[in-house]
């Protein structure tokens, strides 16, 4: 019996190492070096099929396939693509072409080298157009990415663009009378939301614990007093938080939470219920993305009209870019660059903001209506990515516990400050 | 004639269960993306785990909702055992109390936002009766009890019907013998059903042991949203492996993802073989 389960032992030890002998050979790729310019490729969307950025993009494609004879094999996978790149990816079974947010591409496949530099597609002229992709895209938006390891950001070719900002009903009198125009300074925000104090209306909107969306307001206010939230995070010393302008901006939180311009229960409620309280008009302003338009776009009342601004007193405008990618293993770049830049054409882009209700890179497209300030915001100067790109777990491990505190009022700006501090140097202790 | 029989069950279960529990165990000693090479780091991602607080938070929690959990699950479905076996209606009841582990957990993550909202329903039924200052229940410090509350909720049931079709099994005739010895509803109980119904209840505790150990979506639910993971004190071991896994916007750490389940599993199974030895006893009767 003993012998029996000593055999039966080893025996499994033998085809457990068999087994894992041969899920590595399944999972070593060959190298880049075989792909080639097929008569197709495959395109992995972050859209699903009923979404309607998918409708453009499906329109663009079929129109694409009559005008160059090239096939193309669609998957509408949905936000998770950016999940299954990486194991398609090892596999070697990686589409030619998808597409994320910026910020999604680089974590997925630029930031670990598996991401092709589209250069030369911005060097690409635009079918029926005088122009190359290059000329329509404005550069800002690249040179706000992080490099990938070959030093390259021209990893993502962006198709439509989205901005965090301060939204609010224009068409809204009291609001009119107490904001005749957007506040420059935090504290002319701050007097606004006293004015509308006195006829007792509630400043802003928040689900309490929308770690994302509440710390848009920390992210503007750091970015106005001249902090690199990259750099913040970045340093492992978590002397960078000892900074006044980090302390600063901090206090210019508090002074929200304090002064009582929170609409009243938002430490308890979920999302999307204070949404849903803005939009019915409960509180006048609501810090998101511009997708929040669309977001609440049945909800408002008719005669609503959607203004914005940044975080007063920012020196940029936050910038996230949903666009395509081509990884470095895909079989058929050739011909999903040729797709990329067909699809920039003003006539094919132009259903993004149309159809789609979207902002695009291309600045001769005019946004939606309702998103016509945010546009303006983004032509106008320079952008950066939210948190200046800032990813990972550094934001549910340090920034998070001890922000939310401060947010619900639990806590001061200033041990606040050397909580995120302390929580910073053992963070990087685990990152190494 | 015995390797012939068994091979077919065994090579199912080397494929499926032992090669991929092994290749984790190995890809745990490397630093990886799951894309390109991957760095030995030996020992490292372990002790980088346990240096980490929010991992050690993610194991008490695990063991939280393993036995603070457990503890009351099982006591509600024992109580309710000891009532169902003598009131009238039980299969209705029955059928009422295991309706909520049927719907997905998922649901109830869902559902909470609005139920528990501060103008929601169970406010204005508490208010109805008189409570005028209910709890912050969506509050982030009250996340975790609210998470807890909702397993609980949920796994009551469910054990309550395993374990009374146990009970239904015990023979009439041992209640009336305790009934005529003056036995009351407590003792025969304790006397009668607790022995008797035990070898399920054992195999129940141990059902719930390991199930616990992998509730993931009703915390990343109850706590998350499409833009955040939810709050990091309210990670187990099963969300912490999924925010090394998939973490946003950056590249995986799956080494230190598959440490963190590695460790999990030695965990669980540690606490699986001491309550198997601690409830373990003869049969009462053959």
């Amino acid at each position: 019996m003993g012998n029996t389960a000593k055999k039966t032992g080893r025996l499994v030890a033998l085809a457990a190492a068999a087994c894992v002998a041969m899920t590595l050979t399944a999972c070593g790729g060959t190298s880049a070096d075989d792909a080639k310019d097929g008569g197709g490729f495959t395109y992995w969307s972050m859209w699903r099929e009923e979404e309607p950025q998918a409708k453009v993009l499906k329109a663009a494609l079929d129109q694409f396939q009559k005008d160059t004879g090239i096939t193309v094999t669609v998957q509408w996978t949905g936000r998770d693509v950016s999940k299954k790149i990486g194991p398609a990816i090892a596999a070697n079974q990686s589409p030619d072409l998808w597409d994320q947010a910026n910020d999604a591409i680089f974590g997925a496949t630029a930031q670990a080298g598996q991401a092709l530099d589209l250069s030369p597609v911005l060097a690409m002229a635009i079918p029926g157009e005088s122009g190359t992709v290059g000329d329509v895209i404005p550069a800002k938006y690249f040179d706000m990415m992080p490099k990938d390891p070959a030093g390259s950001n021209h990893y993502v070719i962006p198709y439509e663009v989205a901005s965090a900002g301060v939204f609010y009903n224009a068409a809204d009198a009291d609001l009119g009378t107490a904001m005749p125009s957007a506040p420059s300074t935090w504290d002319a925000f701050l007097a606004v939301c006293e004015a509308l104090k006195a006829k007792s209306k509630p400043c802003v909107a928040s689900d309490g614990g929308e770690t994302w969306l509440n710390e848009l307001y920390f992210d503007g206010l750091l970015n106005a007093g001249g902090v690199d939230v990259a750099k913040l995070s970045a340093d492992k010393s978590g002397a960078a938080w000892d900074d006044p302008a980090v302390l600063k901006a901090a206090q210019q939180v508090e002074q929200l939470v304090k002064g009582g311009y929170i609409l009243p229960g938002y430490d308890a409620t979920k999302y999307p219920a204070q949404e849903t309280n803005w939009a019915l008009g409960k509180a006048a302003f609501y810090n998101n993305g511009s997708w929040v338009t669309a977001e609440v776009a049945k909800q408002v009342p008719a005669g609503w009209k959607f203004g914005s601004f940044s975080v007063p007193g920012a020196r940029a405008a936050d910038a996230a870019l949903f666009g395509f990618a081509i990884p470095k293993r895909a079989k058929n770049p050739g011909p999903a660059q040729k797709f990329i830049a067909y699809f920039l054409q003003k006539s094919m882009l132009s259903g993004i903001s149309t159809t789609a209700g979207n902002i695009t890179p291309r600045a001769d497209i005019p946004a939606p209506a309702e998103l016509e300030a945010v546009q303006k915001t983004l032509s106008a100067g320079q952008v950066r990515m939210v948190f200046d790109g800032v990813a990972g777990d550094w934001q549910p491990k340090v920034l998070d516990p001890g922000y939310l505190k401060l947010w619900h009022g639990k806590t001061t700006a200033a041990d606040f400050v050397a909580t995120a501090k302390q929580a910073q140097i053992s963070f990087w202790k685990t990152q190494s | 004639m015995f390797w012939l029989f068994t091979s077919p069950a065994l090579l199912a279960y080397l494929v499926l269960f032992v090669a991929p529990v092994a290749y984790a165990f190995w890809t745990s000693f490397y630093k990886w993306d799951g894309m390109g090479d991957k760095q030995w780091r030996g020992l490292r991602n372990y002790q980088v785990l346990f240096e980490d607080p929010y991992f050690r938070g993610a194991l008490v929690n695990t063991l939280k909702i393993t036995f603070v959990g457990g503890s009351i699950t099982f006591v509600l479905s024992l109580l309710l055992t000891l009532v169902l076996r003598e009131m009238r209606g039980r299969l209705f009841a029955r059928s009422a109390l295991f309706f909520p582990s049927l719907v997905n957990g998922m649901v109830f993550g869902i559902a909470a936002g609005f139920l528990f909202s501060p103008s929601g329903p169970v406010n204005q039924a508490l208010g109805l009766l008189g409570i005028d200052t209910p709890p912050k229940w969506l509050a982030t410090e009250n996340l975790f009890p609210m998470i807890l509350g909702t397993l609980v909720w949920t796994a009551t049931g469910y054990y309550t019907s395993i374990i009374m079709a146990a009970v239904d099994q015990i023979p009439p005739y041992l209640y009336e013998a305790a009934e005529l010895d003056g036995a009351n509803a407590f003792q025969r109980f304790r006397v009668v059903t607790l022995p008797m119904a035990w070898d399920v209840i054992a195999t129940c505790a141990v059902l719930w042991t390991v199930s616990s150990v992998k509730i993931f979506e009703l915390i990343l639910l109850f706590g998350g949203s499409s833009s955040a993971t939810p709050p990091a004190d309210t990670w187990n071991t099963a969300l912490y492996v999924y925010v090394q896994a998939f973490p946003q916007a950056t590249v995986p750490r799956l080494g230190m993802a598959t440490a963190a389940a590695i460790t999990s599993l030695l965990m669980i199974t540690v606490i699986t073989v001491v309550l198997r030895r601690l409830l373990r006893r003869e049969p009462v009767e053959n």
